[in-house]
């Protein structure tokens, strides 16, 4: 057996430290042979690159993991990982690279639903399955192989406002007036109208409609409407720092922010600004029970706290965006280890026949278009962190919903 | 066109077409296709930007409006892909043309003010097509669009077809590079007004151009729809495009047809050069550092600066062999009315430059024209060659009035004029500028033609072994006298020289008069505008005076010298 | 379209004014190095937001009043610009190859950027953003104003050193005529330093009036080249107060669109507008 012979360095380095440890399991021998190569691209640059890198950190830190116990089927994990500078079309040259010339075991997704559409149609064109993480529009998924860890199930413009309707409504002061000012960005606009027509199903009087362009940088007059309209509850399909900048407009004209959710906000910075006293947020995984005792999270949230630290995040907390990386991972790792095996075909197979454990809860890929039960829940900003209030079952221990 | 590159175009055309055969990863074929998307895009600009120097930022515009008519079509209408291709090309051409037939006219709207309108009219057309039913906002899909089978893969089909728009628009590129067109645009790049006066039909020739640059853009973004398969206002309407095709122009060298096509080359690659995982940030900055290392040390761009060094060590071509023009004729006999100038006016903001000027120059002769600083001499010279159009008045040349007519028709009637400051074509040899004249001018010749005339004028002035030089390269007596051999290039029946003699040595102006003379018996008419009181005393026929834009005076030479009312105007003494 | 209440429509159109305000203070040092140096200087938008993360650093660490953190990153940014137009001057660098160089200048300061503070959005607290002026019924936050009036003086003291001042009227002979001007005396080669020296600190000023009142991400630098562009050409180059015009007609009108209808169409009006003006009356407003 050639077994020091192949042994890779990352592989020699894994194994030196299990001996250093005191091999902590015992019989899990460490990962030897071919490495298993996972393929994929993340937006390292570029407009998307704030989010990029909690998934970098969050494929780095399953992939240590891995290769610390016993890898893959014994055989230990080398992520190939290219750029796409947040362009589509890069994007998929790429993943035809990844496939043809790097020639990948496993596919993993990259970041956000343009880039992921380029990569869906590749895995398509090579039969390859598709796991990923962050896709924003279900009806837009085609592929047959493609499995969302993102899960919002099929339908979320409708489930998701039904959900927030319901919330509200459970709340201290369930609201009669609605606003929606939403961004045109294509993932946060699908779901804005689906909240317009939801309100409207469920009796909402809806005050103010208001869309704007994607790049837009002056939030005042938007702000000023909202004030005028006065809705009990303010609908905001906002992305990256759009949430921050409206409620930057709104504290300048003296207007406190009544009940108000954010579609897509970034969390770290609504943190920080007391103008966010109490917002409202989707969420699938917040660092805290009852979802820190899924499946992975102690230990992934405490790992991730401390690279995250050490990369400079400002926000080192475990949320949606790092959770449904790692259950991506915990999805492929799961249907390896079940089929023992890397056909995409018979990966496919067991994943829609399955259930998998993850640190979002078990999901399933069985429904429309492969997607699963909506494992969504909804968090607010409460002294300075993110507590999930609803579902009942998934909220903090001891927490109510708090009006602003 | 030059058997050498047809058969270089045609052999690397065919070479790569065949690439898909070989089965290589699909990567590569994807990769040189956004390598052809890029060529496409860079060197479609430069068609208008780079040779006309009309620089846009606006060519996004085009590239979005050939994208999303393609998605519309096909994702919408359910068009087959292919047949949306043509529209792809026609609708920003057309938007292109409505552009420029209103851009165009407004003489004022000459370089940053152009980049600012074609930049603004992107904004536009993003919001109308972001706020309308074409996209809305949740952006347009095509993954059912059927990808058309032309090559063995997906990824093959891409590349055949970024191939066939990339030969096809290297060689629009080459060929509007050394027809008329390209000429026109070269001249317009480094004065449209020379160029306008010397017969190049400026309005006409930049409309083609941007037509052609923005069909072009379309047509790549019809196929880029399809490639990307979800087309989105903010992906497709940002910065990206018009600044990269300008980074890409100038990096390549934007002189030469081919120049952008190197630097779309290399730019695309060098963002593959840096995709690796772990070095992202750092490439990025890489890339940064490269760029503007090679453009410091390569001002003329990648493929200009080797040009360049080519062309110190290859021999030079030879220079055509002078060919006398044919004498030159024109309506009528010897004394009869060439050019009736008929109560015409020009005024500029308010201070009246020609008032109801009525004079006539007859065939044959040579008209002085004189009058003290600011009468109006030139300004009536700007006025008969075009370069201005009058408030009131006509200008009858053999019979027609020139004055409703384009700028550039009154070259091709046969006139032609020199500048008082030398304004010659600085990016062009004293070959070129003056092979311009003849190609644009009166007699409107082929290229080959022009240059052999061209020769026997440089000779005729005396600049015959400077025919290579730059002007820069020369000193004023000679810019003059290439002046001179511009305005003869085209045989022209009237020519007027604007104060020819200015600046120049006794001895000079000496052999100037000679050559006026032998310019007079060639065929031409002549009208004179100058100071040099001896040389018009020599010179002229008849003599016309003007003061503060009115004609005081005008007959004999000597008789007009001692009209009291042209001697209290200015007339000093006659110089010996 | 319904009809806003005048206190709505003054807010937005004070909101305008602000944006403007800064979209003119952005655009002055472009102006400039443009208009008289002719340098297209895309760098200057990378910057700005450098100086913004610096002023944020030195503010958020060490506790320094946000505006004072100009002392340190003006002279410096001032050095750099002269640093840069030096480079420029010794491999005369023509107008669009300096559109090149800063290109590439840009993505090397993005890079650093990002590599500093990654990609992640950053915010400055600091005790200007919570002050705020009621006048009537409308409200005007410190920031904002603070932001129209450095920008608003900056670009009035340019204006009157450039016409009255000796050295401003030798940079003015120097960039019409260089030639001529070196014939009378003008230093260009020192005059030209000191002009594109302040250019940068005018970047560096608006950097740190973007920390004060905007939330910071490295891609947000070409966010604000399009609009910046279009104020300074439109305000005609090297005009001081012409980007300031142009920035706060562009801000007031998009502001006025979205008060009045959907907020989407408002670079319609904008542009379209900046395009009418192009049209029957091209040259300066």
């Amino acid at each position: 057996m050639t077994f020091f012979a192949s042994i890779s360095r990352r592989s020699a380095l894994a194994l030196s430290a299990t001996v250093a440890m005191g091999l902590g399991t015992a019989a899990l021998a460490a990962p030897s042979g071919t490495p298993v190569k996972v393929g994929g691209t993340l937006a390292l640059t570029g407009p998307l690159s704030a989010t990029a890198l909690i998934h970098k950190l969050v494929g780095e830190i399953y992939v240590e993991d891995l290769n610390k116990k016993n890898g893959l089927l014994g055989r230990p994990v080398e992520w190939v990982l290219k750029d796409d500078q947040s362009r589509p079309d890069l994007a998929r040259t790429l993943y035809e690279q990844i496939v043809t010339v790097d020639k990948v075991d496993l596919l993993i997704g990259p970041y956000a639903t343009a880039n992921i559409l380029s990569a869906m149609g590749v895995a398509q064109r090579y039969n390859k399955v598709l796991i990923h993480h962050t896709f924003g529009i279900p009806s837009l998924a085609k592929y047959d192989m493609h499995f969302p860890t993102w899960a919002t199930g099929h339908v979320p413009e409708v489930t998701l406002p039904n959900m927030m309707f319901d919330v509200l409504n459970a709340g201290p002061k369930p609201p009669k007036t609605i606003a929606i000012v939403t961004s045109k960005f294509p993932a946060t606009h699908f779901m804005s109208v689906g909240a317009r027509d939801i309100a409207k199903k469920r009796g909402l009087s809806e005050v103010l409609y208001l869309e704007w362009e994607f790049g837009n940088r002056d939030f005042g007059p938007i702000a000023s409407r909202l004030k005028e309209a006065k809705p009990d509850f303010i609908w905001a399909g906002v992305i990256a720092l759009e949430g921050m900048l409206l409620l930057d407009a709104m504290k300048k004209i003296d207007y406190p922010a009544p009940q108000m959710f954010h579609y897509l906000p970034s969390p770290g910075p609504m943190l920080k600004s007391p103008d966010a006293k109490n917002a409202l947020a989707v969420t699938i995984f917040e660092q805290h029970a009852p979802m820190m005792s899924n499946f992975g999270a102690t230990e992934f949230a405490k790992t991730f706290n401390e690279r995250a630290a050490k990369a400079g995040l400002p926000d080192t907390q475990v949320d949606t965006q790092a959770a449904a990386s790692f259950a991506a991972w915990q999805v492929l790792e799961a249907a390896v280890n079940g089929t023992k095996s890397f056909d995409d075909k018979v990966l496919a197979a067991w994943l829609k026949k399955n259930t998998v454990n993850t640190i979002q809860g078990p999901m399933r890929f069985d429904g429309p278009s492969n997607y699963g039960d909506d494992l969504s829940k909804i968090k607010q900003v409460q002294n300075g962190e993110w507590v999930v209030i609803w579902p009942r079952a998934s909220a903090k221990p001891g927490v109510k919903h708090l009006l602003p | 066109m030059n058997k050498r590159v047809l058969t270089i175009f045609v052999v690397s055309g065919a070479a790569l077409a065949v690439l898909p055969l070989l089965k290589l990863p699909a990567f590569y074929e994807s990769f040189l296709y956004l390598v052809f998307h890029w060529v496409v895009l860079a060197t479609s600009w430069n068609i208008l930007s780079g040779y006309s120097g009309y620089f846009s930022f606006g060519h996004g515009a085009f590239f979005g409006l050939g994208m999303y008519t393609t998605a519309v079509l096909a994702g919408k209408f359910n068009w087959p892909f292919l047949y949306t291709l043509p529209m792809a090309a026609l609708v920003p051409a057309l938007f292109g043309v409505g552009l420029g037939a209103v851009v165009f006219r407004l003489r004022r709207l000459r370089g940053e003010l152009f980049g600012l309108l074609t930049l603004a009219v992107t904004f536009v057309i993003a919001t109308i097509i972001l706020n309308t039913p074409i996209d809305g906002g949740p952006g347009v899909y095509l993954s059912a669009v059927p990808i058309p089978a032309i090559g063995p893969s997906p990824s093959a089909t891409f590349y055949l077809l970024a191939l066939a728009m990339m030969m096809l628009v290297l060689w629009v590129a080459y060929y509007i590079y050394n027809a008329r067109l390209g000429s026109g645009l070269f001249a317009i790049h480094d004065d449209e007004d020379v160029a306008e006066v010397q017969g190049v039909p400026t309005y006409r020739f930049k409309l083609q151009a941007l037509a052609i640059s923005s069909a072009f853009a379309g047509v790549a973004g019809g196929v880029h729809a399809l490639f990307v398969s979800y087309v989105t206002a903010g992906e497709v309407f940002n910065i990206v495009v018009p600044l990269y095709v300008v980074l890409m122009s100038v990096l390549g060298g934007s002189r030469h047809w081919l120049g952008p096509a190197v630097g779309a080359t290399a730019i695309t690659a060098l963002s593959y050069a840096f995709t690796a995982g772990d070095s992202a940030v750092v490439g990025r900055a890489a890339i940064g550092l490269i760029l503007i290392v090679v453009i410091l040390f390569m001002p003329d761009g990648i493929l200009g600066q080797l040009i360049k060094r080519f062309k110190s060590r290859r021999a030079l071509p030879p220079l055509p062999t002078p060919v006398a023009p044919a004498v030159i004729s024109a309506q009528g006999s010897s004394g009869e009315v060439l050019l009736t100038i008929d109560n015409v006016s020009k005024s500029f903001s308010g201070v009246k430059a020609l008032q109801n000027v009525s004079m006539e120059a007859r065939r044959g002769e040579i008209l002085g024209l004189v009058g003290p600083n600011g009468s109006g001499k030139s300004t009536m010279v700007n006025v008969i060659s075009g370069l201005y159009k009058p408030e009131a008045g006509r200008i009858l040349f053999q019979g027609e009035d020139l004055v409703p007519l384009p700028s550039y028709r009154a070259a091709h009637a046969g006139i032609a004029r020199t500048y008082q400051i030398p304004r010659p074509f600085a990016s062009l040899s004293v070959l070129e500028n003056t092979t311009l004249a003849g190609m644009f001018g009166g007699t409107q010749l082929s290229r080959a033609d022009a240059a052999a005339q061209a020769m026997y004028w440089l000779e005729f002035v005396g600049l015959a072994d400077r025919a290579r030089a730059l002007p820069t390269e020369l000193n004023l007596h000679q810019r003059k006298f290439l002046e001179l051999s511009r305005a003869l290039a085209s045989s022209p029946r009237l020519v007027l020289l604007d104060e020819v003699l200015a600046g120049l040595t006794p001895s000079e102006i000496n052999n100037a008069v000679t050559l006026v003379r032998e310019i007079r018996r060639r065929g031409s008419t002549i009208i004179f505008i100058e100071h040099n009181m001896r040389a018009v005393l020599e010179l002229c026929d008849r003599l016309i005076v003007l003061n503060h834009g009115q004609v005081i005076a005008s007959g004999m030479p000597r008789e007009v010298m001692n009209d009291p009312a042209v001697v209290s105007a200015y007339l000093g003494t006659p110089h010996g | 379209m319904q009809f806003p209440s005048l206190e709505l429509l003054g807010q937005s159109l004070l909101s305008g004014l602000f944006i403007g305000g800064l979209y003119g203070l952005l655009g002055l040092g472009l102006s400039l190095s443009w208009g008289m140096l002719r340098q297209i200087n895309l760098a200057h938008f990378a910057l700005s937001f450098l100086g913004a993360y610096l002023t944020y650093q030195l503010s958020s660490s060490f506790g320094v009043d946000p505006l004072i953190t100009l002392v340190i990153v003006a002279p410096g940014f001032f050095v750099f610009g002269m640093a840069m137009h030096w480079v420029f001057a010794r491999f005369k660098v023509t107008p669009f190859n300096s559109l090149l160089v800063t290109f590439g200048l840009t993505v090397i300061i993005e890079s650093f950027i990002q590599w500093v503070w990654t990609a992640d959005y950053r915010k400055l607290e600091s005790h200007y953003a919570d002050i705020k002026f009621k006048v009537g019924a409308m409200y005007i936050p410190l920031p904002e104003l603070l932001t129209l009036l450095i920008s608003v003086g900056l670009a009035l003291v340019t204006w009157a050193v450039l016409r009255y001042t000796p050295i401003g009227k030798a940079m003015r002979a120097m960039a019409e005529n260089p030639k001529m001007a070196a014939a009378f005396g003008v230093n260009e080669p020192m005059l030209a330093l000191l002009l594109s020296g302040a250019a940068s600190a005018f970047a560096g000023v608006a950097g740190a009036c973007l920390a004060l009142s905007f939330t910071l991400a490295p891609s947000q630098i070409y966010a604000w080249i399009g609009v910046v562009f279009s104020a300074v050409m439109i305000g005609g180059l090297g005009n001081p107060i012409g980007p300031l015009v142009a920035g706060i007609v562009i801000g007031m009108s998009e502001a006025a669109t979205m008060a009045v209808t959907a907020p989407a169409w408002a670079p319609l009006v904008s542009f379209t507008l900046l395009i009418a003006v192009l049209i029957l009356r091209p040259g300066k407003i």
